[in-house]
């Protein structure tokens, strides 16, 4: 049983792969995007008279902005690829389900997404010397863990929606930048008003991108770390819970409906 | 000759009419809002807290500037979409084995994002007004709406290249998001083009878009029609040029194709 669903995670995260590395809309989303957006933050703290940006939020920061939007976007094409090219019904049938499918694929998904982070800290280590010897490194390591099994559980959580409509789509892909707004990825959290942060507190990549950051900048207060390492995980688990129970849902709504292929 | 330009004018509506209604067929009116707004209205929050976290206390340029730049999500997105989508749902061979004119043909895949784009700045902008309360008094805003409107019209240029494009390239899609993406930088939606590192300046003057925002924005502060006109006159030229280069570009993709057949195989 462990052996056949690690032979079925090795062939369709081989199969994703392949699909990522060959997709060039992957070198938006990872790398074109973030960057963007950082030289929109760059240029703007110029432009406020500051000499030197803030690496941390705005390159960085950008790094995560690209692991999240690779995330949402491959997670829903993903879905929508498979109803285009009508392998989906396939899927839905065979007696792997889709929601394995979908977790190992996500996976796939979340991991190669670092490639944008990884990127942002070449970026801010080689063009603007940022250095590490403040870092809180294994903080910050734990933290990115962290953060990645809470982008996996929404997409997981996300990708159930794909499932019973191609109108979802636009609803996910809408998620992209509120998420990016609410959990601080290019300033911290503080900056927003009160209800955007509260709203934020429903997020787990909201608390452990508060505990990344707070790594990055040096904080080794285990407690504080502890804290939202916590939450995002409990906030992770609720999402993965709430997957597993609309997969079922999802599952039974289109094979008794029929309206996989037709909404 | 009025048979003739008759059916020219009727070709070029229905064309565009079509055209627009197709791409955005599939969708509920929720999926249109949210693709017209949704990425615009964010990324300006996103902005406008990147631009308080480093220091900058007033929002308002950041706000004008993200208005201002929707036309570019019919403009070029929209209508490079239209284009490159012939081709990947199989009318383009159709499309380019009919007799009809391919000027109205081609051009008329601009005409209703062009006046969506106005309509959408033109609801979008007393929203912000109204929403920040932004000072008003000495606007003229004749020459705010006359701007909104000629940068819709420059943008649809881009639109038209980044078309010709798609049809050449299976990536085409790739292209036009980078590009539509790097408006935020060069156009002076978020920070004037004097912010700009020196080698990106001249291409900023070179786009559609940079001298209309700033047009509309020295309306906005109460300027005349004389300060405003040279920018105005360089904005529009500009767009006739995009425009004038994209057709040339489909003419000249459409020789190629019909030689070598190679636009369904790419």
């Amino acid at each position: 049983m462990t052996g056949r669903l690690f032979r079925l995670a090795w062939r369709q995260m081989n199969v994703q792969l392949h699909v990522r590395i060959f997709n060039l809309y992957s070198l938006l989303l990872f790398f074109m995007q973030p960057a963007i957006f950082s030289c929109v933050g760059m240029i703007l703290s110029k432009a406020a008279g500051q000499e030197r940006p803030d690496l941390v939020y705005t390159v960085i920061g950008g790094g995560m902005l690209g692991m999240w939007s690779g995330l949402i976007f491959t997670s829903t094409f993903d879905i929508n690829r498979d109803r285009r090219d009508g392998t989906l019904e396939l899927i839905v049938a065979s007696p792997t389900s889709l929601g394995v499918v979908e977790a190992i694929r996500t996976f796939t998904n979340v991991i190669s997404g670092l490639v944008s982070m990884v990127a942002a800290f070449v970026v801010a280590i080689l063009i603007f010397n940022y250095s590490l010897s403040d870092t809180n490194i294994l903080g910050a390591l734990v933290s990115l863990v962290v953060i990645l099994f809470g982008m996996w559980a929404i997409g997981v959580f996300l990708a159930n929606f794909l499932a019973w409509s191609r109108l979802s789509g636009s609803l996910v892909e809408f998620l992209e930048i509120p998420v990016a707004l609410v959990c601080g990825f290019m300033y911290p959290i503080w900056i927003l008003p009160d209800w955007m942060q509260a709203i934020s507190k429903l997020v787990p990549i909201r608390w452990a991108l508060e505990a990344f950051y707070a790594a990055l900048l040096g904080e080794q207060d285990l407690g504080f770390l502890w804290k939202r390492w916590s939450a995002a995980l409990l906030l992770s688990f609720i999402f993965w819970i709430s997957a597993r129970w609309l997969e079922g849902k999802v599952h039974d709504h289109i094979r008794v409906t029929g309206e996989m292929s037709s909404i | 000759m009025i048979r003739s330009i008759v059916r020219y004018l009727r070709l070029y509506i229905i064309q565009a009419w079509f055209a627009y209604r197709a791409l955005f067929a599939w969708s509920t009116p929720f999926n249109y809002l949210v693709s017209k707004f949704g990425f615009t209205f964010f990324s300006m929050l996103l902005f406008v807290f990147i631009g308080k976290y480093v220091g900058l206390d007033n929002p308002v340029y950041i706000i004008i500037g993200n208005i201002l730049i929707i036309p570019a999500t019919n403009g070029v997105s929209g209508i490079s979409m239209t284009v490159g989508n012939e081709r990947r749902f199989g009318a383009m061979s159709y499309l380019l084995g009919s007799p009809a004119p391919r000027a109205p043909i081609f051009l008329g895949r601009g005409l209703f994002h062009i006046l969506d784009s106005f309509v959408t700045v033109a609801v979008a902008l007393p929203v912000a007004i109204w929403i920040f309360r932004l000072d008003t008094s000495d606007t003229n805003f004749f020459l705010v709406l006359l701007c909104v409107l000629i940068t819709s019209f420059t943008t649809s240029g881009m639109g038209f290249v980044l078309g010709s494009v798609s049809l050449v390239s299976r990536d085409g899609w790739m292209i036009t998001s980078t590009l539509s993406l790097s408006l935020f930088i060069l156009v002076g939606a978020n920070f004037p083009v004097d912010s700009l590192p020196a080698f990106l300046q001249p291409i900023s003057y070179s786009l559609p878009m940079t001298r209309g925002i700033m047009a509309a924005r020295a309306a906005l502060d109460g300027a005349g029609w004389t300060s405003i006109s040279s920018l105005v006159c360089v904005e529009i030229l500009i767009g006739l040029v995009y425009i004038t280069l994209g057709y040339i570009m489909f003419r000249l993709l459409e020789r190629q194709s019909m030689v070598s057949g190679s636009l369904d195989n790419l």
